[in-house]
């Protein structure tokens, strides 16, 4: 397991050098210049120039990748061109509030789909069954901006400000700035429609995945034989059936983070949220070239990390899986 | 005259909303409480002397103070300066300071903090976006501790409107910080670093989340400022801004999308509602003359192939657009269509709307004159940004227009700063749609359209637009100056360097408790005497 773990850590290393270099190779090919965004109104060639100069950003591209590298194995990550704060600072501000978006829609999305994907297979072609199924479609099939904007005119406008519309209070212990709100309560009340909102999407996915997978199972040897012992539904359902249909779901939960966190981009800025989402698009936007990094290397690893506690959990659900 | 008319009623409507807060200002104002704003788009970074956006000088006139500062009736009232003497040949500005101004580091404010503030400005290496309405600037000179005086290398009739409120207007500077702190430091907003003497002090900046400011205790103003606190927040998104007004998370919306206006005041009877002069002008800028080598910004220029030839220009910008139509649709009526190289509310404006009316005619003779018609039609780029929805329904009427009159506009959407890059930088456009900066004077407007200028995106060459700017703002009786406006705006809307469509309004939102505020569009944006009945 030790020696899986460090094989899996170490493959890190090419997955990120590739995507920083491809999102840093893409970043420079398509039109604009963080120099305009900065310079704004004082914009004037001679200050580009110098701006330029200033930012490195007069230096080939690859020439550009190498220094940043060089820099980042450092434990730097660069400078905000626009904003001249250092992008890992404003990168571990901005992280506990996506990790707990992203972890609390997953929660959602399992929330609906266990329940849904369990009564869908055990009552098979009956009414729930094709409600279940039906409602896992229009799931799936409603863009989380729009949930979110219906969400906001149900909570927020048409019950009066019973859930806030935007902002953000952070969980006790989790706030880095000077002024800032944190409570549980508030908490709860923030993350709850950005989560609904992202999470619904994903749950509608893993319903269908999750109703096909337990059909098979229950329809196996081993859940036949449980319940000629005598063991009564639910133990069969949840220990037995359940937990063995579960790991393509968690394969698939697994690769679903990375649609979580570009959902998150429009969530966040639909619910005006302090997270890495909006972090990312205002610096696509801007053309702020080390945000972009900071923000594509911090998406990679938690990617890539949670990728990994999922290859992990196998051995939970099955046993027989092992690691060498 | 009907417009006229509707226009004249809208301006006392205006005059009225914007007077309110006049009225309830009557009342004894209350102390305390922390006034929540959200902007709809990000602060950029502290530096307030190279910062763009108007979001910084929202934040720099709060925390900063001037020399003297400007009402929405255009009255200069002092501010760090008591009073000001101009000698009568304008070349000699004499400044004398109020003793009791120190800055948030507790260091006063002083005729050398002036001196060494201006100066800053001047110097290249800040990169400053005001340096360039410092051109007349000669020096500055220090008298005593509270006498600064500023000469001038020729007469410049907008000195003052410069120092009270181009941009953010002249701010103050603490040495001593400036001096101690890098400019990484005031980017980043670190509170030691950003020191102003206005009525707030920096708090925190998290970029992203919020940036708070606390009341000053020793501001100079006695009294003020009346709030505790000022939270500023970004929401982008128009519904959630909404949202988060109805359900009373936010007091104060300095910008608020005039799409969703009628949403927002049938949601929020009691709402605030302030607008007032359109100042900032809603643009169809077409490309006079592009790089003869190919080198975007190049000197050597070469005539556009469709738009140098006036009389294309005149077909398509004058005769072929109905600016009323735009209006009636892109703005719901709310907006004046006009012409001129300012918009309707800026010093100095004159109507020139009439030399260009809509005439299809008269724009498909022109065309065919050019050479363009059905054997040869004219087909041209049309470009705009995703900013602000407005600019994508304007171009979609254009369209429309040009369709009209046998013309193809093809519509590239961009973003911001795509759009941006290709306006300063010489890039590859035919035409593009944009509401420009607000222009509290044509002088102002310089900065955007002189042949000279990085904004000049239409890249014309013609140096009797520099002239004009030179002679209007040199000119020290404004009666003379209204004379060489009038010729210039004229003179505009013949060659159309510079394309307008109509005026752009901007309104601000308040809640009812939210009181004590002047509304003053863009121009100023100050939270000094607001107060919070609750």
């Amino acid at each position: 397991m030790r020696v899986y773990i460090l094989k899996r850590l170490l493959q890190i290393i090419p997955t990120i050098l590739g995507i920083t270099f491809v999102v840093f190779v893409m970043m420079r090919s398509i039109p604009g210049d963080p120099v305009v965004s900065l310079l704004g109104d004082a914009y004037t060639e001679e200050n580009a120039i110098k701006a330029r100069q200033d930012y490195g950003l007069d230096k080939p591209v690859l020439l550009q990748y190498v220094i940043w590298l060089g820099k980042l194995v450092q434990g730097d990550w660069g400078t905000s061109i626009l904003s001249g704060r250092p992008v890992l600072k404003d990168v571990l501000v901005r992280l506990p509030v996506t990790l707990e978006l992203v972890v609390l829609s997953m929660a959602v999305a399992l929330a609906i789909a266990i329940p849904a994907a369990i009564i869908g297979a055990l009552r098979q072609n009956t009414w729930a069954d094709y409600t279940a199924t039906s409602v896992a479609m229009v799931g799936v099939s409603v863009p989380e901006f729009f949930l979110g904007v219906l969400l906001l005119l149900l909570f927020s406008i048409g019950m009066g400000g019973f859930l806030p519309s935007s902002g953000w209070v952070y969980l006790p212990g989790t706030c880095q700035t000077v002024v800032c709100a944190a409570s549980l309560w508030g908490n709860t009340q923030h993350v709850l429609m950005p989560a609904l909102a992202l999470g619904v999407g994903r749950a509608a996915l893993l319903t269908r995945l999750l109703r096909a997978s337990m059909l098979e199972v229950i329809r196996t040897e081993y859940v036949t034989t449980a319940r000629a012992k005598g063991l009564s539904e639910r133990p069969v359902v949840l220990k037995h059936a359940l937990k063995n249909a579960l790991i393509p779901t968690v394969t698939v939960m697994g690769l679903q983070v990375g649609f979580l966190i570009g959902g998150a981009i429009v969530v966040e800025t639909l619910f005006a949220m302090p997270g890495l989402g909006t972090f990312g698009i205002d610096a696509i936007i801007a053309r702020d070239y080390q945000q972009v990094q900071g923000f594509a290397l911090v998406t990679a690893l938690t990617f890539v990390f949670i990728n990994l506690i999922v290859d992990l959990t196998y051995t939970f659900l099955d046993p027989r899986i092992r690691y060498s | 005259m009907r417009t006229r008319r509707a226009l004249t009623g809208l301006w006392f409507a205006v005059a009225c909303v914007a007077g309110l807060p006049l009225l309830t200002h009557a009342q004894e104002p209350k102390r305390g409480g922390t006034l929540r704003v959200a902007y709809g788009n990000e602060i950029a970074n502290l530096d307030f002397y190279t910062a763009p956006g108007y979001e910084l000088n929202w934040v720099a006139m709060n925390i900063g103070c001037g020399l003297l500062s400007i009402t929405p009736d255009g009255k200069f009232v002092p501010s760090a300066a008591e009073s000001w003497q101009i000698t009568p040949d304008g070349l000699l500005y004499t400044f004398k300071l109020r003793k009791d101004v120190v800055f948030h580091d507790g260091t006063p404010l002083d005729a050398a903090a002036v001196k060494f503030s201006i100066d800053r400005i001047m110097d290249p290496a800040t990169r400053s976006s005001m340096r360039t309405f410092y051109e007349s600037v000669h020096s500055v000179e220090t008298l005593d501790p509270q006498t600064v005086q500023i000469r001038l290398k020729q007469p410049y009739a907008f000195m003052l409107h410069m120092l009270a409120a181009y941009r953010m207007g002249f701010v103050v500077l603490s040495p001593t910080a400036t001096q101690k702190y890098s400019q990484q430091d005031r980017q980043q907003g670190k509170p030691e670093a950003v020191v102003g003497c206005g009525p707030f002090r920096l708090v925190e900046w998290v970029k992203g989340s919020h940036l708070v400011m606390d009341r000053f205790d020793k501001y100079f103003e006695p009294g003020l400022p009346y709030l505790s606190r000022v939270t500023i927040r970004v929401i982008k998104d128009p519904v959630t801004q909404l949202a988060a007004f109805k359900a009373g998370e936010v007091d104060f919306i300095p910008d608020f999308s005039p799409d969703h206006l009628d949403t927002l005041k049938a949601q929020n009877p009691r709402a605030q509602i302030m607008t007032g002069k359109e100042t900032t002008p809603m643009v169809a800028m077409m490309k006079v003359t592009v790089a003869k080598d190919g080198k975007p910004m190049s000197t050597d220029r070469a005539p556009h192939p469709i738009f140098a030839d006036i009389r294309v220009r005149k077909a398509i910008g004058c005769y072929g657009i109905d600016r009323k139509e735009i209006v009636k649709i892109a703005f719901k009526g709310r907006a004046t269509p006009w012409l001129g190289i300012i918009p309707p509310g800026t010093t100095d404006t004159v109507d020139v709307t009439h030399m260009c009316p809509y005439d299809p005619a008269r724009a498909k003779a022109l065309l065919a004159e050019a050479g363009y018609g059905p054997q040869k039609p004219l087909t041209f780029e049309l470009m705009t940004n995703t900013e602000k929805s407005v600019f994508s329904v304007i171009t979609t009427v254009i369209k429309e227009q040009m369709a009209r009159i046998g013309v193809t506009a093809n519509i590239r959407l961009t973003d911001k700063v795509s759009w941006m890059n290709t306006a300063t930088q010489d890039g590859a456009f035919d035409m593009y749609v944009e509401d420009l900066a607000s222009q509290l004077t044509l002088d102002l407007n310089g900065f955007l359209s002189m042949s000279t200028a990085a904004w000049n995106s239409a890249r014309h060459t013609d140096t009797k637009v520099d002239d004009y700017y030179a002679r209007y703002a040199r000119e020290m009786d404004p009666g003379k100056r209204k004379v060489i406006a009038k010729e210039f705006q004229e003179f505009s809307a013949d060659k159309l360097y510079w394309n307008t469509i109509s005026g752009s309004p901007f309104y601000s939102v308040a809640q009812p408790w939210m009181k004590g505020y002047v509304y003053n569009a863009e121009i100023k944006v100050l939270y000094g005497r607001v107060w919070l009945e609750r």
